[in-house]
């Protein structure tokens, strides 16, 4: 919240494209944030506990459940905020909330898969960002392009399939998790 | 220690890829032409240059080509030299009558020891001017110019003579996924077996892929800078490899930053498939879905019929197996290393 009060500081008012870029942007570093750090900020005998008790694919999908519940409160703070200082609203709702939850579930899949696996290096923190950004360009750059004809800035008649695209990394990066998170998850 | 055949087949086969991608000369071609834009009923005179062409005089004939598949001979051909003439057009206004703006044509230069060579977007303006000169208009069938076959690359707009960098971009790129397959089917391996030799054999793998990725890269780049004009474009097909290039760069450091040797293994196995998906959807999926200079996007002709003639063939199937061969002789030698590594840690 902070950073969207300095953001308009600096910019004055935000409007159109940088408006949605810098949006994004601050929604990959709350999201890197929030959930990039899910597994690394639980103590060596909590996760010792929880090997013991759950399921690895179960623990997964909770971590999952709870991560996308956080992200999407917090994005929704951020975009009342976006749309408070802005003083406009979203030109197409309707397309925004798609791409929103859909990039967010991107967000959370790639995010919370990369905190499992930068348990083990020795500087957690800074491997989280170097092994998502990547990564989350993809789902940046479609989230991006169909936020920006959310916002009328263009016209595209290929919404449809980004939108089909979008949820097909989704679903990949949701079934690798799942697949593999067993192989990766030891105490 | 055993011979391995496959070397021996990877040494003659990259030299032939190097001497044959380096030295076989290009067909000849029209490298310009000017002016590009005539007004169609004067006496136009037609300065074309050519690249490895023997123009002669007397035997050289220039035609211009005419969307109704129409040709227009030159009434007169001033040779200059062996790559330059002048041809002088009469033109008439009825060839272009449906379309009073300018028309398209190609240009055509016939001679018998090269064959025939077409350099296309010829623009002809039409004119009210009624015809004076009653120029004699021919449909010239495009099978009576002459025909040369002979062992030579082909001679395109643009590209010239980077076309010989399909040699080396192209087959690089797919050695590099090839190489990045097996190493994901090593990982695979280790998952199901935990055995630390396949884990170091997909991590030599990656790191040869990722060699290549760069290789790739760079030969991309100057290709780009002869001729789209700039080392770097906007291209998605550029951003995307360069992220997925990231994601390998990544992999290292993942690699590298793990002091435990089972779960640094473990680790970089499931990032490796992860990487090899991403990778696949950034450099095969993404770019469809918008326009790419790139040959095979946004309408451009790709790997397809005309494209891929056989002198090509003949040099580019083998680079990518030269390649590949290569690049597991690489990765052999690298595991070498790991597992001394790993003996020595011990």
């Amino acid at each position: 919240m902070a950073i969207t009060f300095v953001v308009f500081k600096v910019f004055g008012t935000l409007e159109g494209p940088t408006r949605m870029g810098v949006f994004w942007i601050i929604m990959v570093f709350i999201s890197i944030n929030l959930v990039g750090y899910s597994f690394s900020l639980v103590s060596d005998r909590r996760r010792l506990n929880y090997y013991q008790l759950y399921d690895p694919v179960e623990f997964l999908i909770a971590k999952l459940l709870a991560n996308i519940f956080k992200l999407i409160v917090a994005g929704i703070l951020l975009i009342g905020l976006f749309m408070l200082f802005s003083a406009q609203g979203l030109k197409n709702a309707w397309l925004f909330t798609q791409i929103y939850l859909l990039a967010s579930f991107g967000l959370v899949g790639v995010l919370t898969f990369i905190s499992s696996i930068a348990v083990y290096s020795s500087n957690q923190m800074s491997m989280v960002t170097i092994l998502s950004l990547p990564l989350l360009i993809p789902v940046m750059m479609i989230g991006m392009r169909v936020s920006l004809v959310s916002e009328r800035m263009f016209f595209d008649t290929s919404t449809g399939n980004s939108l089909l695209m979008l949820f097909g990394i989704d679903l990949l990066m949701v079934v690798l998790s799942v697949l593999f998170i067993s192989f990766t998850w030891k105490p | 220690m055993k011979l391995a055949w496959w070397k021996l087949l990877a040494i003659p086969m990259m030299l032939y890829v190097i001497l044959a991608g380096t030295l076989i000369p290009l067909k000849p071609g029209i490298y310009t032409y000017s002016p590009t834009r005539i007004t169609a009923y004067e006496d136009e005179a037609i300065k074309i240059q050519g690249y490895n062409t023997h123009f002669e005089a007397g035997e050289t004939k220039v035609w211009v080509k005419l969307v109704n598949d129409r040709m227009v001979p030159a009434h007169r051909v001033n040779v200059i030299s062996e790559t330059d003439l002048v041809a002088h057009f009469k033109f008439t206004k009825d060839f272009v009558r449906e379309d009073p703006a300018f028309a398209d044509a190609t240009l055509i230069v016939d001679t018998p020891t090269d064959g025939y060579s077409i350099a296309p977007n010829l623009r002809l303006k039409a004119s009210d001017v009624p015809n004076r000169f009653g120029v004699f208009m021919d449909t010239y069938p495009l099978t009576r110019l002459t025909q040369v076959d002979d062992f030579r690359l082909p001679f395109r707009q643009i590209l010239h003579e980077t076309i010989r960098n399909t040699f080396f971009h192209v087959a690089i790129w797919m050695a590099m996924f090839l190489l990045l397959l097996v190493s994901c089917y090593h990982s695979i391996q280790y998952l199901r077996k935990g055995d630390l030799v396949a884990d170091r054999k997909s991590a030599s793998l990656t790191s040869v892929g990722l060699f290549f990725g760069i290789a790739g890269l760079l030969t991309g780049s100057m290709w780009a800078k002869y001729t789209w004009g700039t080392f770097w474009t906007n291209d998605i097909k550029l951003n995307m490899s360069a992220i997925a290039m990231l994601i390998y760069f990544a992999y290292w450091l993942l690699r590298n930053s793990i002091s435990d040797i089972d779960s640094r293994a473990r680790t970089s196995s499931v990032y490796n498939l992860f990487a090899f998906a991403s990778l696949m959807i950034l450099v095969m999926v993404i770019p469809r879905f918008s326009d790419s200079l790139h040959p095979g996007n946004g309408g451009n002709p790709a790997f397809a019929g005309e494209d891929l003639d056989n002198t090509l063939r003949a040099v580019f199937y083998p680079a990518i197996i030269a390649y590949t061969l290569f690049g597991f002789w690489m990765a052999q030698l690298h595991n070498r290393y790991l597992d001394l590594l790993y003996k020595y840690n011990d």
